[in-house]
């Protein structure tokens, strides 16, 4: 798993790359904590993930719940495939605001 | 061995004693597919099972799972093997002393090192899936055998597996609960592409999930094929088994009156 | 006829014996060495000291009590013919420290602890519990049995040592409330009387009959499935625990003799 950060708009956007399972989860959920605390609304780009396990829907998830304690935003955007089903088979497609590109994210 | 089959069954042979339980069986389960394994009481498929997951040696023959020798891997290959494993037993086999939250976060808690919170949030999404919602706090003696069931699989599913295993799923459950429980096995086989092996004598629930049904009797398999072909078989025990006819077999008058008066027979 | 039958059993019942001494020392071998490993399950261990030991304080401290009350008042009986009431006190502790305490402190641990520990495991293997630890890739040996018998070996000698001392205490009553024996005297002839060899030997016998209780208990509870009558359900955990308690009840008083005999 690779993360690349980048700002725009006022928004962090962090971009994840390759298979997010339960060895590397620990690291996702610190990064987007931690971006959550320092900088403010984190858009997630979900475009690079290959496969992700439910340690990583885990960590999404605490990262919602995060921000929300916070008054903060916490998008997901390019969710493909894959990934839209493990969010859909625990319901959470619903939970989460998914956008469709970073674009899309930004401007809602 | 082809390349997408992830279970590879070859000519197995097992024992209880000298009973002879299985007579050269040969089985491979592809990848993403749901497999389900039928036949009547004593037909062995319980015990294919327990081969399947390594707790019982075979006479001869071998087991091959997600590419490796179940019975020729020392314990680290092992534990490595089973780590993709998920299973479901028949009774549940959850741990009295637990919580079913802890139940179904033990091999989370023995196996990763997560932080706790992304754990418990992991098995309430697992229960959250199997409707099972807000019971984590519960302890298995609490629950009834529906939830029990619902448990025990939420517990199979937490390491994400690549193999799934569920023993008689539908066994001793009402008609909706079952129902429930199939509509499951194959959303969980849709999302994440599992590999799913189910043992049942439930007609109706295998005819739902099945893939690819397998049908056992007297320790061989009578036939492995789809739902379409199972039914259009004019095999004779495959057809009483599906019309759930008694068994047919051909009587015998002086065995039988043997069998009522065995002693005086045997003291002759 | 008959003679082949009956010498047909005796093979089956030696037979099974021996697979059964096989697999526990196996079983042994597996816990021990699972102990060695990090990470340590010391939660686990505590919570069966928990169940061991400080869960069986109170029976140990009637067992205790009443045991040297019984004691005292025996051994002034028979000092009282030979006019030598002064040795009451070291006579109660060396009896207590030596044999009684570590055997009926054991006695009690099986009663209370060894019987329920050979249950819940026969248990969790009828119910597949065994089966569902394994296919998660937990070594049961690991999870379930070393934490039970580094248990017993820690708890057995504490409880023993409460007992001894307890025990010292219902002779005290015995002897210099109700008999009016000075209380100097019983507790000088108990420092002049007892050495530290005795306290060894009452310590070697409790760290033995910890292990002893733990192991048996386990492996019977554990092999349930391998047992020559088929074991099954209900019936065959009581059947089960029932051998476990006479099995372990006996090794205890063997074990106790031969450690008397190797140290005297």
């Amino acid at each position: 798993m690779q993360v690349e950060l980048s700002e725009r708009d006022g928004y962090t956007i962090l971009a994840v790359e390759g298979e997010v399972d339960f060895h590397c989860s620990p690291d996702l959920r610190k990064k987007i904590l931690q971006v959550l605390d320092d900088s403010g609304d984190l858009i997630l780009d979900m475009g690079g993930i290959s496969y992700i396990d439910s340690s990583g829907v885990a960590s999404l998830v605490e990262g919602l719940q995060h921000a929300r304690d916070h008054k903060k935003q916490f998008l997901l955007a390019n969710v493909q495939d894959a990934a839209m089903q493990v969010l859909k088979l625990t319901r959470l497609d619903s939970v989460f605001s998914i956008h469709e590109s970073i674009d899309a994210a930004i401007n809602a | 061995m082809a390349g997408n089959s992830l279970i590879h069954i070859s000519d197995l042979v097992t024992h209880f004693g000298d009973k002879c339980v299985h007579d050269g069986i040969n089985l491979d389960v592809r990848k993403g597919e749901i497999l389900v394994i039928m036949g009547g009481s004593g037909s062995g498929k319980s015990t294919l099972m327990r081969c399947l997951l390594g707790l019982k040696a075979p006479s001869s023959g071998s087991v091959q799972l997600l590419g490796q020798d179940l019975f020729r891997s020392n314990r680290k290959q092992l534990v490595e093997l089973r780590r993709q494993m998920g299973v479901a037993f028949q009774g549940g086999a959850l741990f009295g002393s637990m919580t079913v939250g802890e139940n179904v976060c033990l091999p989370l808690r023995e196996h990763t090192r997560l932080d706790p919170n992304t754990m418990r949030i992991m098995a309430r999404m697992k229960l959250e899936m199997v409707n099972l919602g807000g019971a984590e706090n519960l302890m298995p003696a609490e629950l009834s055998g529906g939830m029990i069931k619902r448990a025990a699989f939420a517990r199979s599913m937490i390491m994400d597996p690549k193999l799934l295993f569920f023993d008689e799923p539908s066994a001793g459950l009402d008609p909706i609960t079952s129902a429930e429980l199939d509509e499951l096995i194959l959303r969980i086989r849709d999302a994440m592409q599992t590999t799913i092996v189910v043992v049942t004598h439930e007609l109706e629930s295998a005819f739902r999930i099945a893939d690819r049904i397998t049908l056992l009797h007297a320790g061989k398999i009578l036939m492995t094929g789809s739902v379409e072909e199972v039914q259009a078989s004019d095999n004779q025990h495959i057809q009483d088994m599906l019309k759930r006819k008694p068994r047919s077999e051909a009587f015998d008058v002086d065995r039988y009156l043997s069998q009522l008066t065995g002693d005086r027979v045997s003291r002759q | 006829m008959f003679v082949v039958k009956w010498l047909g059993r005796l093979g089956d019942q030696f037979l099974y014996i021996t697979e059964q001494i096989g697999r526990s020392a196996m079983l042994l071998f597996y816990a021990l060495t699972g102990i060695a490993k990090p990470p340590y399950k010391l939660h686990l261990i505590t919570r069966q000291i928990l169940f061991i030991g400080a869960r069986s304080l109170f029976v140990i401290l009637v067992a205790g009590f009443f045991t040297g009350m019984v004691l005292a008042l025996q051994f002034y009986n028979t000092l009282e013919r030979f006019g030598s009431i002064d040795l009451l006190g070291s006579a109660t502790a060396l009896a207590l420290v030596r044999e009684l305490g570590p055997v009926m402190t054991a006695l009690m641990v099986i009663g209370r602890a060894g019987s329920a520990m050979c249950a819940e495991i026969g248990i969790m293997r009828t119910s597949e519990q065994i089966d569902a630890l394994e296919c998660m890739a937990i070594d049961p040996y690991r999870y379930l049995i070393a934490p039970k018998i580094i248990a017993g070996i820690i708890s057995v000698p504490l409880l023993t040592s409460v007992f001894d001392v307890i025990g010292i205490l219902g002779g005290y009553v015995v002897g210099v409330v109700v008999f009016g024996l000075s209380s100097g005297a019983y507790f000088d002839s108990m420092y002049a009387g007892v050495e530290w060899n005795d306290i060894m030997m009452g310590l070697n016998k409790s760290l033995l009959f910890g292990l002893t209780i733990t192991w048996v208990s386990t492996t019977m509870g554990f092999f349930l499935h391998y047992d020559r009558k088929g074991a099954y359900g209900a019936e065959g955990v009581s059947r089960i625990t029932t051998n476990a308690v006479v099995l372990s009840s006996i090794a205890i008083l063997f074990g106790d003799y031969l450690v008397g005999a190797v140290m005297l």
